[in-house]
């Protein structure tokens, strides 16, 4: 009899723990669901431009012009050159990034737009006007996908925003010796199972549109699936909400990113080599010239050094060697 | 003069039961007393038939214009008031966003008091129908959008460049979703008080027929009885002929007085509120365009392409047409038509403002860009924008004011109706029965 009431019990109790949890599924499934927000501009899989274009290994990319005799005396362009132009315009107009920490961003507390790159782009003006105040450098935020036309359409005289150099891109636009080494790698967050691009095998990785990492994203043997944004930071805002698994571009860039946030962390060797130059319209040779020059003085002189201690932390690594055509 | 038969009369009432009892006693007594029975009884039929459809019709009539002064008025002001209340968010937290690190405290205070409005106007919006899944959206997006703003605020203090990701996609949530589910909220309400007005202002073809043909059956009844007795009037029967005649006219003069009381709601009420409302919303939304190329900087173009249209909209490519040349131009009161025009003013002023932003950020004059932007110049763009919005606020409140006015005069009218005409109802029937007695007698 005991034992009876005992198993009646046991029953009772089963049969009320299955109905709490056979209960709780319909309730939780009642409440209407949402689009989760997502950055403006996201496309998701990436529209990936042509590869062959980027795997282009038809010219030697990274030599660039040599500079014709020494620079010339800020303020004293020789006559008829871009340099000239521009002296006589006022300012020097830089396309340049807002978006990328370290490298090119808006400093929040000044307003004004910050980095390496910046510093890189400043160089050039106080070679030309002996000045690199606001007044000589409008610096003009821009995409990564308007770099090209911007320079073509002589919106801006050149741009400064981590540009790879390569044989694709030097059809059109000229391009500076290559003032920055990076290397793309991916962004995950910190204890993630991903250690590398090859362990993101059918897993979101997020990088921005028109750069040349959407495409080595999209051609990995493991394929990622690319997620393309407009600007790095909505990769970082995607990474935090869990949209995708990771951020792959520059490890400059990523760099960048992780040092707005300490739960993610770059991770991984370098799966390609990203040399970065200052893009210049193609028929403007002579100030490309004077451009390589004043960047060779910067590596000589010890600028380079002071710049990427200022930006990046030091130690500063020797500087990229300059490479010419002839 | 063609007449109906008294059977064919009484077969035409609606009360089915009324028309067998007429049959039903004009076969078995084909006398006169039983005829003048049947037609009694027909009459005083179709006259309670009419006058029930009248005061029926009129208590219908009645709550369909409070409706429109209590709840579709009210509830498409209210989200109105959401919309506007979301979009300017949109556009001051952008603006907040420019100031350098530390936010101005009035920008933020204007910021939250958006919110609380917007919380105000869903909380009274699902009053309406809390079951419109917009407002169900609104209601679960809105924490989400206020969280994203505030973690841009954060990282900004910290002045860290994902501060402005976290901003532009708190924006995408707002233009993508939130505004487009007040818009559906807007718009069904709108569509709700249209129905309102219309069920409120159409012909009373029932209670108007049965009180035609309560008229016909006692003119027939009079002839009859004047052929029959050769009497000429039977003061009970012309009395109440008199009853029909006046309960026939003050139905269609209620029918018309409310009718032209809603149109005059419309003309001077709603149809200027939903022209001043869209360019309210138009000129909120190029605000945030405007803050928004800034922030996104490099990626300001489609904030800026929005903006242009938005402009256009409002004021025409010349800044002599759009919305505003429109709510102008049908402008009925004065007062609103002084501050269409004086919104036209600024909105011209604030595009051409906008240009000069526009060239400063186009040259990399950064800080000049700012400053035009949400400077506090007497031209500058912020103080241009809050004098169209103050403008069209003024528009929006003195147009309701007047779509007000004119349904508590609809509400006015109908007042007095029902209890009137039920009044004549029960007079005409006592005329009919008084009528009838009268003759009935004469043959006992």
């Amino acid at each position: 009899m005991r034992r009876k009431l005992l198993a009646a019990a046991a029953v009772s109790v089963l049969a009320l723990v299955a109905g709490c949890t056979s209960t709780t599924g319909p309730h939780a499934a009642a409440a209407p669901a949402f689009r989760a927000p997502v950055p403006a501009g996201v496309t998701d899989p990436a529209q990936v431009p042509s590869a062959a274009a980027a795997a282009d290994n038809s010219c030697d990319a990274l030599a660039s012009l040599r500079p014709k005799g020494p620079l010339p005396t800020p303020g004293h362009m020789p006559a008829g050159t871009p340099m000239a132009a521009i002296f006589q315009r006022g300012h020097l107009t830089v396309g340049v990034d807002q978006n990328t920490y370290l490298f090119g961003y808006r400093d929040a507390v000044s307003g004004q737009v910050v980095g390496f790159d910046i510093d890189i782009a400043k160089l050039i003006a106080k070679a030309i006007f002996g000045d690199d105040s606001p007044k000589v450098v409008k610096l003009v935020a821009i995409t990564s996908a308007q770099r090209i036309p911007f320079i073509q359409n002589g919106t801006v005289d050149i741009v400064s925003d981590s540009m790879t150099i390569n044989c694709e891109r030097k059809q059109q636009v000229q391009f500076s010796t290559d003032y920055f080494d990076a290397g793309q790698k991916i962004l995950v967050n910190k204890g993630s199972p991903y250690h590398t691009i090859d362990d993101l095998a059918g897993k979101k990785v997020c990088s921005a549109a028109g750069t040349t990492s959407i495409i080595n994203i999209a051609t990995r043997p493991s394929h990622p699936i690319p997620v393309s944004v407009n600007d790095w930071t909505d990769c970082l805002v995607m990474l935090q909400q869990g949209q995708v698994q990771a951020v792959s571009t520059d490890d400059s860039i990523l760099a960048g990113l992780a040092a707005q946030d300490p739960t993610v962390e770059v991770v991984g060797p370098r799966f390609t080599d990203e040399p970065h130059g200052l893009a210049i319209k193609k028929s403007s040779t002579p100030f490309v010239e004077f451009v390589n020059g004043v960047l060779d003085r910067a590596r000589a002189d010890g600028t380079w050094a002071r710049l990427y201690d200022k930006w990046l932390g030091g130690p500063a690594p020797a500087p990229p060697a300059a490479k010419y055509s002839d | 003069m063609a007449l109906l038969s008294p059977t064919r009369t009484a077969a035409r009432t609606p009360t089915g039961r009324g028309a067998v009892l007429a049959t039903r006693l004009t076969t078995r007594t084909g006398s006169t007393p039983g005829r003048l029975t049947v037609l009694m009884l027909a009459v005083a039929a179709l006259a309670i038939a009419a006058g029930l459809a009248a005061v029926i019709g009129l208590a219908h009539r009645s709550s369909e214009v409070d409706s429109i002064i209590t709840r579709s008025g009210p509830l498409t002001l209210d989200a109105q008031e959401l919309y506007r209340s979301l979009s300017d968010a949109d556009a001051i937290a952008a603006s907040a966003f420019l100031s350098n690190g530390q936010e101005p405290a009035a920008l933020r205070q204007r910021y939250e008091s958006d919110i609380a409005a917007a919380s105000a106007a869903l909380t009274d919006a699902t009053a309406g129908d809390p079951g419109q899944r917009a407002v169900q959206e609104i209601a679960a997006q809105l924490p989400v959008y206020t969280g994203l703003v505030e973690t841009a605020r954060t990282y900004n203090r910290q002045n860290l460049p994902v501060g402005a990701a976290y901003l532009r996609e708190a924006s995408a949530l707002m233009r993508n979703d939130l505004l487009v589910a007040a818009e559906r909220l807007y718009d069904a309400e709108t569509a709700r008080f249209e129905s309102s007005v219309g069920a409120a202002s159409g012909f009373p073809w029932l209670a108007a027929g049965l009180a035609v043909l309560t008229l016909a059956g006692l003119g027939y009844a009079q002839v009859y009885l004047t052929r029959r007795t050769n009497r000429l009037l039977n003061l009970g029967l012309v009395g109440a002929t008199a009853m029909g005649l006046a309960a026939l006219i003050w139905l269609g003069a209620s029918w018309l007085g409310v009718r032209g009381e809603l149109h005059g709601a419309q003309r001077d009420g709603s149809d200027q509120i939903q022209l001043l409302a869209q360019a309210r919303i138009d000129a909120l939304q190029a605000r945030a365009d405007e803050a928004l190329t800034l922030v996104a900087r490099g990626n300001g173009a489609s904030f800026d392409t929005d903006y242009g249209t938005m402009l256009t909209d409002l004021i025409g490519k010349d800044g002599d047409g759009g919305l505003l040349h429109r709510a102008a131009a049908g402008a009925t009161d004065p007062a609103v038509r002084a501050a269409v025009n004086a919104g036209t003013g600024a909105a011209k002023s604030w595009k051409s403002t906008h240009q000069r932003v526009h060239g400063a950020d186009a040259a990399g004059d950064y800080s000049a860009a700012v400053e035009l932007t949400i400077g506090d110049s007497p031209t500058s763009a912020a103080n241009t924008f809050n004098k169209l919005d103050k403008d069209l606020a003024t528009g929006i409140a003195a147009t309701s004011a007047q779509l007000d006015a004119h349904a508590r005069s609809a509400a006015g009218a109908l007042t007095a109706a029902p209890i009137g005409l039920a009044a004549l109802t029960l007079l005409l029937l006592v005329g009919v029965v008084t009528g009838f007695q009268q003759r009935l007698a004469e043959y006992r």
